[in-house]
């Protein structure tokens, strides 16, 4: 019984044998440029590199995400997905220089995330070289559109036109080796814009200033009473405004998040700043918008789903420590749909360059966790299991 | 001129995506291929360039039998970084001791012929940038496939990365298009069909390399050129398009010291082949300008006007390589 999780361990060394291979898979795909709604060369380079690597069926589907399926022993098993989401929050750029040292990759969004999807690459081989055998077909999706104003598109719209149950799922980040995540909050991402037009004053006020109407907003905003059950907070991510020192700002914008555990109180908020909105709309007679980005429903794996404690197990044979947090991505999607899943991180950050640098040799404990967790799904943890 | 070489003899790398394929045609012919960096304080591409061509071409496909790094006495950490990632390092002093030392990229090319197992030998700088496994499998590609082809050469678009990682679209070539290019025009005419006669990108046959001399410093690939055109024709000769090669960019006085370099070689090469006839010997020591406040001071360039004879004259290598 779970001898898979007790070879586990001898994983690690043997997949380190495949160093060169899963760096240069890391290197290729984060030299190619993929901001959000832009990541059609990364997406060609997926399927190339999986079709090299002989995995059975590479496509696209109709969103243009990239899929590679290994096909599994069994045929009345659904398949288990294991996903990366392959945009980044670069913008885009002609060519990106990633660089190799002795035990670091440097490159623009190399953290975030082409560790996870060069390491999803990779995956075929690993599989192929160590002999592993799933009953479940594996499908290899790379998600496009995925972050801030994707909006999770990609995941979404693969989830939507797959037909046939899922098993479970894996979600690949490039960071931090012992992210392990398997619960997201409600959330509901807004932006608020501010457009103020000093002709279209129509009292004898000074000319409206589209910072310090944006200012008015936030303070209402923070005068909002927030229950500590079920937790909630408002995080105020970004703000842009003005172009000149001298002169007053017509253009403005925040950048929220709501974050609750309970659906209900991401509701109320959001009704709450649409009210504030309004009347600092009426009160300066300014263009004032409230647009609604993205809205991701509150959804869990209990703490003693099979598959939450199976993770855990996992990373406790190979001496790592879980740390768990609230995820609002790929796994939002997979959860909503009822289908066990967790993310899991592959590497650290290196500590000299936070943004731009990852470690080599953790990514080789990294890759063994998720195998362990691919083949904990093999072996029928989800099955049958309801998420909560 | 022959008028079909550019067509005949002009790839695009796509033609040799196939690599096993190419390992098929290797195996066939029962050759051994090395792949040759020449380094001098090269600690931070070395890495990125040795993993790429080892992860594709040794781990995956059976193309490549060795990778082997001649440094030419880096103070960075090159020769530490090339070995751990799995190159054969070799400090270029340490090759034929008995032999005087000299520094440059033509003694480290030189001497990898004798420190290599290859049939075929592929010659790659290691300041690219963009390095991709087809920089060698498509120099490879027509020394396998193509009948009668000894000797590959690579081209491509040039941007130079300026920045963090910006690149400039166009710029580099300038020696080529100032100094080779006119030069090839009047004297060999055919060679301009060339596109990039000074990449530093290059293969062939141990065979010819062989019998080549080796301009110890800036002007190896000129030399190259001429002495195979001149010895076995154009024929030989392919080039590869690699599509794009990011370097770093130059300052046009490092390219003043170059083209000086290259003037050099050509003109002992031309007069070699008494095409031309010198009556006087030629000075070499270039004088640049450093630009200072209210001061004209100048630089002296010494040219390295050593070369290397072919290695086929050489005992010890004779001993391994042909009386063995």
């Amino acid at each position: 019984m779970n001898t898979y999780l007790d070879t586990l361990p001898t994983y690690v060394d043997k997949i380190k044998a495949f160093r060169d291979i899963i760096i240069t898979n890391i290197v290729l795909i984060g030299e190619k440029s993929a901001p959000t709604f832009k990541e059609k060369s990364r997406v060609k380079l997926f399927m190339e590199r999986l079709a090299e690597f002989q995995v059975d069926e590479c496509s696209v589907d109709s969103y243009q995400n990239p899929i590679g399926i290994i096909r599994g022993a069994a045929k009345n098993k659904p398949p288990i997905f294991v996903v990366a989401h392959l945009d980044t929050l670069v913008d885009r750029q002609d060519f990106f220089n990633y660089t190799v040292k002795r035990n670091s990759i440097s490159g623009p969004g190399v953290a975030d995330n082409s560790t996870g999807v060069g390491v999803l690459i990779s995956l075929p081989w690993i599989i192929k070289e160590l002999n592993l055998q799933f009953q479940s077909d594996i499908v290899l999706a790379g998600v496009i559109q995925s972050i801030g104003k994707g909006n999770l598109r990609g995941v979404r719209h693969l989830l939507k036109t797959w037909e046939g149950p899922i098993r479970g799922a894996v979600c690949v980040e490039g960071v931090e080796l012992g992210r392990f995540n398997y619960y997201s909050e409600g959330m509901l991402r807004g932006e608020i814009e501010c457009t103020a037009s000093p002709t279209s004053n129509k009292t004898h006020r000074p000319n409206p200033n589209a910072i310090l109407i944006l200012n008015e907003i936030l303070n209402k905003i923070l005068e909002l009473r927030l229950p500590q059950k079920p937790y909630s907070r408002i995080v105020i991510g970004k703000m842009n405004g003005g172009y000149h020192y001298g002169r007053d700002a017509l253009e403005g914008n925040i950048g929220f998040e709501i974050h609750s555990n309970a659906d209900d109180i991401v509701k109320e908020i959001i009704n709450d700043i649409k009210d504030i909105v309004e009347s600092i709309k009426r009160i300066y007679e300014v263009d004032l918008k409230l647009k609604i980005l993205s809205n991701l429903n509150a959804t869990r794996l209990e703490f003693n789903h099979p598959l939450v404690k199976t993770t855990n197990t996992i990373m406790n044979k190979l001496n790592l420590e879980p740390i768990s947090a609230s995820s609002e991505s790929e796994l939002s999607i997979f959860l909503s749909k009822s289908i066990p899943a967790v993310t899991l991180g592959v590497t650290n950050t290196n500590k000299d360059s936070i943004d731009t640098s990852i470690e080599i040799e953790p990514i080789f404990k990294g890759i063994t966790q998720i195998i362990g967790v691919m083949q904990a799904i093999d072996n029928g943890v989800c099955d049958g299991k309801k998420l909560a | 001129m022959g008028k079909n070489w550019l067509e005949s003899n002009t790839f695009h790398h796509s033609k040799f995506a196939d690599i096993g394929n190419l390992v098929k045609a290797k195996q066939e012919k029962s050759l051994i291929i090395s792949l040759c960096l020449p380094t001098l304080n090269e600690e931070k591409t070395i890495a990125k360039e040795i993993v790429i061509m080892k992860s594709e071409l040794m781990d995956r496909h059976k193309l490549l039998d060795e990778i082997i790094v001649i440094d030419s006495g880096s103070s960075d950490k090159t020769r530490e970084i090339a070995d751990h990632y799995g190159a054969d390092v070799y400090l270029s002093d340490d090759i034929l001791p008995n032999l005087e030392p000299y520094k440059g990229k033509g003694e480290n090319l030189w001497k990898a012929l004798f420190i290599a197992k290859g049939d075929i030998i592929v010659y790659l700088d290691t300041d690219i940038k963009n390095i991709h496994h087809r920089f060698a499998y498509a120099l490879i590609g027509p020394l396998l496939l193509q009948e009668g082809i000894k000797y590959t050469k690579a081209f491509y678009d040039r941007p130079i990365a300026e920045g963090a990682n910006g690149i400039r679209p166009t710029g580099g070539g300038r020696v080529t298009e100032l100094v080779i290019r006119p030069l090839f025009a009047l004297f060999f005419p055919e060679l301009t069909q060339i596109v990039q006669p000074l990449s530093g990108e290059y293969a062939g046959y141990r065979s010819l390399f062989e019998k080549l001399l080796f301009p110890i410093g800036y002007g190896i690939e000129t030399s190259m050129i001429i002495e195979i055109y001149k010895n076995w024709g154009l024929d030989v000769i392919a080039q590869v398009d690699l599509d794009r090669r990011v370097h770093r960019n130059q300052s046009t006085k490092s390219l003043g010291k170059m083209s000086f370099a290259i003037l050099q070689r050509f003109l002992a090469r031309i007069s070699d082949y008494g095409m031309i006839q010198l009556k006087t010997e030629l000075y070499d020591q270039m004088k640049q300008f450093v630009h200072l406040p209210q001061v004209y001071q100048q630089e002296i360039y010494a040219f390295q006007k050593q070369e290397r004879p072919p290695m086929i004259t050489i005992p010890e290598y004779r001993e391994k390589f042909i009386n063995r």
